[in-house]
């Protein structure tokens, strides 16, 4: 069984590591030096363009804890940052732009690169992302402006202890904001606004003290949406934090998509595959299909299976460079007329969806759902996720409070009266748009500027996990005019 | 390895260093392929035909993705046939927007490009796929530049401006090993020697893995080959010692489902090749290589996010 072999190969990784301690500590000197701190050298400052004329030729000077200080201008530059601890920041979020004329990939693209903070600033018309950190321990993303790239938003990939906060991210086919491939993630989201966006925020088997809070995810094509699949490493998507956000009006026919986006069209907080992820206190409102949905992620063609319940602990870098072989043939199915090659069901588990406001949904505005095409006996009524003190008028199943509350037992009622009808909803994506429509996307208005950019001291990025407290964080009110 | 806190650079290093001790510890594997990763960059052992080829998901070592839309298809083919218009079969070109039978180097670097990577101004070709014996128009092609497995990433270096390299065998009338050329559905490392039945969540691509061991002369050679070798167990022969990306060409077609009957312009699809000419802004191509591929840093990814929906209208 494959499962088996996965877990051997844990087994074996832990004996080795136990045998190995003595050559552990060899191999790790030399990489990771510069990781904590970069306050050996004395603090630095560099003013783009009075010092160097370009943001690439300043970040090509610099050395770890150096301040870049951009002025006013557009730099149609993509910039790439391969040192430690830098911090960019513009003078003006809306006079400093990168832009990319849509010929160049990405803003800004840290390479791991440990903490690096990039702040008070836009870019625009980039192919790819407008910023970008990958292999990172430390980031930090704050009044940012990301808008009409081709990809994402404001993206990190492979990233951790993370922190993206007082941000704007439009006009991206994916996301405007994405944390992936990460556990745990040690990340924060917090104060943003994502819209006319593919997805508001997604974030592919990402989670672990990965908090998503005070944020506005609206008239995107659908809301919030992490997501579980094999093709990227750190399978599932689980323990991502969702509280105190507005979620509205995510059903935009207009903005551009790729084609997962058209298919989670419609929807308020989507979860499909995720696990164990904790939804509470978000007002979510006006939506063609669901307010908040737990739905499971098809994948064809997958290149694994789904970890038991006993592995979603494991930390994705002990995972990350295990090798995947293929699964093997008998365990592999296809679902005849429906989904082709080695069919993979990514469901929902135990997330708990609490106290949340949902009205106006076109199907239900609290939903969970699976089928068993596979045959293999999980049902919705196994998936474990419970709700409780939300305020709602429709769910599916029906009265899906009562069925499945989080501090009680069920009330033993039908899981099938009222059922989600999943096959319909997915079946029925939205129509695409044009390739170029990110292009097109509305510019956004002005937005608030970091306070005291040219003398504010530079606030490094994180080194663990954020400390929120999220019973301080309240219902918000519904904004005026929606 | 008390923490997360370690990078990937050095978790790969560790896992090699573990791997290698437990085979010490354990006695059991006398010299492992682990055993070969971090040592010289060549010696004398003949160079496969086929090459190693990443397996699973991506993302477990550095590579950086280009990815290019369709640009033109023509009976000409500038490695085999050069200053020959229409003397080859039918080709669909990606990258390059100038490429004809008359492209050299020098030509190709003043073209415009298909491309996302605007300084992917690289000539990139395969023969044309037939459907029920009408022409496919192409999606797009899709770029992979990494170092092959088991080869220490900091040895690779760029592409000579101006190599021609071609991977598959255009006159094979039998099936051709999967590592070398091969047909899959969406980003699937799982290969077959004909096109499988795809979904439209994942649908037909050709992929060909060029090999990532050059003589260090030779831009060319008389049968387009001899110049290159693929590398074994992360080495490379002595012949051909020079680290180059391990490229992995892949063309995206609108298939999926059943119903088709599908040719090469060239022939059977066991034929399945691609065609390769280093016009990369050359500085370009050394900054990618060195960021992401000596660095071993995942700069970028293809996925199916962007394919047909599952259980879509038909």
């Amino acid at each position: 069984m494959h499962k088996a072999t996965f877990k051997l190969t844990f087994a074996l990784l832990a004996t080795m590591a136990l045998l190995s301690t003595a050559c552990g500590s060899d191999s790790e000197s030399g990489s990771d030096s510069t990781s904590s701190g970069g306050d050996s050298a004395a603090a630095m400052t560099i003013a783009v363009p009075a010092d160097q004329p370009t943001i690439q030729e300043a970040v090509d000077a610099a050395k770890p804890g150096t301040l870049i200080l951009i002025s006013p201008g557009v730099y149609n530059e993509d910039v790439d940052v391969t040192t430690d601890n830098l911090t960019l920041r513009g003078l003006d979020r809306n006079t400093v732009i990168l832009d990319g004329q849509f010929k160049l990939e990405n803003g800004i693209r840290v390479l791991e690169a440990n903490g690096v903070v990039v702040e008070n600033m836009t870019a625009r018309n980039f192919t790819s992302n407008g910023f970008y950190w990958t292999g990172v321990e430390g980031y930090r993303g704050s009044y940012l402006t990301a808008y009409r790239n081709g990809d994402y938003g404001i993206y990190a990939f492979d990233a951790v202890n993370g922190q993206l906060d007082n941000s704007y991210g439009s006009g991206s086919p994916d996301a405007g904001f994405y944390i992936g491939e990460c556990y745990p993630c040690n990340a924060l989201i917090d104060n943003v606004v994502s819209e006319f966006n593919g997805l508001g925020y997604s974030g592919t088997n990402s989670g672990g003290d990965l908090f998503i809070v005070n944020s506005t995810f609206r008239n995107n094509r659908a809301g919030v949406v992490p997501n579980s699949g094999s093709y990227e490493l750190c399978y599932p998507e689980r323990d991502t934090t969702v509280v105190g956000n507005i979620v509205h009006d995510n059903n935009s026919v207009e903005a551009p998509a790729i084609e997962v986006a058209l298919l989670a069209q419609g929807n308020g907080i989507l979860l499909p595959g995720g696990v164990r992820n904790l939804i509470q206190r978000n007002l979510v409102f006006n939506h063609d299909r669901t307010g908040i949905g737990l739905v499971p992620y098809p994948e064809e063609d997958a290149s694994d299976l789904a970890p038991d319940a006993a592995e979603w602990d494991t930390p994705c870098s002990e995972t990350h460079d295990v090798e995947v072989p293929p699964i093997p043939a008998a365990d592999c199915k296809a679902v005849d007329g429906l989904l082709k090659g080695c069919v993979v069901f990514w469901n929902p588990y135990e997330n708990r969806i609490l106290d949340n406001t949902i009205s106006d949904s076109g199907a239900a505005d609290l939903a969970v759902g699976t089928v068993d095409l596979l045959g293999l006996g999980v049902t919705t009524d196994l998936l474990r996720n419970c709700f409780s003190g939300n305020t709602f008028a429709t769910s599916a199943p029906n009265d899906l409070q009562a069925l499945a509350p989080c501090d009680a037992a069920g009330n033993g009622g039908s899981w099938d009266s009222g059922a989600l009808d999943l096959l319909g909803l997915l079946g029925s994506p939205a129509a695409a748009p044009p390739e170029d429509t990110y292009k097109t996307t509305p510019e956004p208005g002005e937005q608030t500027n970091m306070p005291n950019a040219a003398k504010a001291p530079v606030t490094p990025a994180p080194t663990g996990p954020p400390k929120v407290d999220i019973e301080a964080i309240a219902l918000p009110a519904r904004p005026a005019g929606t | 390895m008390t923490s997360s806190a370690i990078r990937p650079r050095a978790r790969l290093a560790a896992a090699v260093v573990m791997l290698g001790s437990a085979a010490i510890l354990l006695g059991a594997c006398s010299t492992s392929s682990a055993s070969s990763g971090e040592s010289g960059s060549e010696n004398s052992q003949i160079s496969p035909l086929s090459p190693a080829r990443h397996l699973g998901p991506q993302g477990q070592v550095g590579q950086f993705v280009t990815d290019c839309g369709y640009s033109h298809s023509a009976p000409d083919d500038p490695i085999v046939f050069p200053g020959q218009p229409g003397m080859s079969h039918e080709h669909d070109f990606f990258g390059n927007t100038s490429t004809n039978a008359d492209s050299t180097t020098q030509s190709l670097l003043k073209a415009d490009t298909t491309c996302q990577k605007q300084r992917d101004t690289a000539a990139y070709w395969a023969p044309q796929l037939r459907d029920h014996g009408e022409a496919v128009t192409p999606v797009k092609s899709v770029a992979y530049y990494r170092a092959a497995p088991g080869v220490d990433p900091k040895l690779v270096v760029p592409y000579p401006e101006g190599l021609h390299i071609i991977a598959g065998d255009m006159t094979a009338t039998e099936p051709l090993s999967a590592d070398l050329a091969g047909w899959a559905c969406g980003v699937s490392s799982s290969h077959d020697a004909t096109p499988p039945q795809c979904p439209d969540s994942a649908p037909l691509r050709a992929v060909m893995t060029f090999p990532d061991c050059w003589d260090g002369v030779n831009a060319d050679s008389k049968n387009h080959k001899s110049h290159m070798a693929n590398s074994s167990e992360g080495l490379c022969p002595s012949t051909h010692p020079v680290h180059v990306p391990q490229l992995t060409f892949a063309v995206a077609y609108p298939i999926s489902g059943t119903g088709h009957d599908l040719t090469l312009a060239s022939g059977s699809t066991y034929g399945i090749h691609a065609d390769f000419i280093n016009a990369w802004d050359q500085a370009g191509l050394a900054n990618e290589i060195k960021l992401c591929v000596n660095r071993d840093v995942v700069c970028g990814l293809s996925s199916n996010r962007d394919e047909d929906p599952l259980f879509g209208p038909k």
